[in-house]
């Protein structure tokens, strides 16, 4: 019969092409999506959810709705940020990263304020004082 | 339907696996260790379909390999069920989550007309074709997998 290397050798190819576009698409994970930059979002918060796999927010500012990514649920808890102490229509404060994509309404936050409290979920990475 | 999926996260081990630091990762390891297990042996089967390793006996080996698969398969979806549970409607609505499902659904196609025209001994008749869609099928429900958790 024929040989079906051909067949498994483009799979490969397909498959090498895919793993390179991957890197390009990174959302939530780590920081390579998000501008060096320091960036700061006022809004009201319209959904919250703490949990696996990832923590975030979805903040209303100014009719913009922004999607705010936050550490990993064991840090973001960690931090003191939990489902107790915001709920939807508080004011927040999120300070952190926005994505490189200007047009995509999404940041990750180093730092929360909600009700006057402060929330570092990334002490190692927020602004100096 | 979207009271469904909402329902699915209230239910008590939804509840428990969005909470846990531990359980969450835990079936996050074992649907990751079934997907091993499941894309590896249809690989293996798959090359051994299209005439790879003939000095392995083609009925045993292929017998072997498809029990793994099965098993491997149903291990992915109890895991895969329970990590859907935990946002159920989240990932009902990405198109990237429902081109996983439609690959699936292919694949179990594919299977299927697998069982039900490649017959009769060794490396029957058109079974390669079958073979190398199924390697390219299960291999893009893995990439489409994998890209739940970037989009």
């Amino acid at each position: 019969m024929q040989s079906p290397f051909n067949g498994i050798r483009s799979v490969a190819l397909t498959a090498a092409v895919m793993l390179a576009a991957g890197t390009a698409a990174y959302a939530h994970h780590g920081w390579s999506w998000t501008q060096d930059g320091f960036f700061e979002l006022r809004g009201k918060i319209t959904a919250i959810y703490i949990g696996n796999p990832h923590a975030t927010l979805d903040v209303d500012a100014e009719g913009e709705a922004w999607r705010v990514e936050m550490a990993p649920p064991s840090r973001t808890i960690a931090a003191g940020f939990t489902e107790e102490v915001a709920k939807v229509g508080d004011e927040v404060t999120a300070i952190g990263n926005r994505s490189l994509e200007a047009s995509e309404k999404r940041m990750k936050a180093v730092r929360l304020i909600v009700g006057g409290k402060t929330y570092d979920v990334y002490p190692d990475r927020v602004p100096p004082a | 339907m979207t009271e469904f999926f909402a329902g699915l996260e209230q239910l008590a081990l939804a509840r428990w696996l969005k909470a846990s630091f531990i359980a969450y990762p835990v079936v996050n390891a074992l649907h990751i260790m079934s997907i091993g297990a499941l894309l590896t042996s249809v690989l293996l089967m798959d090359l051994r379909i299209c005439g790879a390793f003939r000095s392995l006996p083609y009925a045993a080996f292929v017998a072997l390999l498809r029990r793994i698969a099965l098993a491997a398969f149903v291990g992915a979806l109890v895991t895969g069920s329970l990590l859907f549970s935990v946002k159920a409607s989240t990932y009902a609505a990405m198109p990237v989550f429902l081109a996983k499902m439609a690959l699936i659904l292919l694949a179990g196609i594919n299977f299927f007309a697998f069982l039900r025209f490649a017959r009769g001994g060794d490396e029957p008749a058109g079974s390669a074709i079958l073979a190398v869609l199924s390697i390219l099928l299960w291999t893009s429900v893995l990439f489409a997998g994998r890209f739940i958790g970037f989009l």
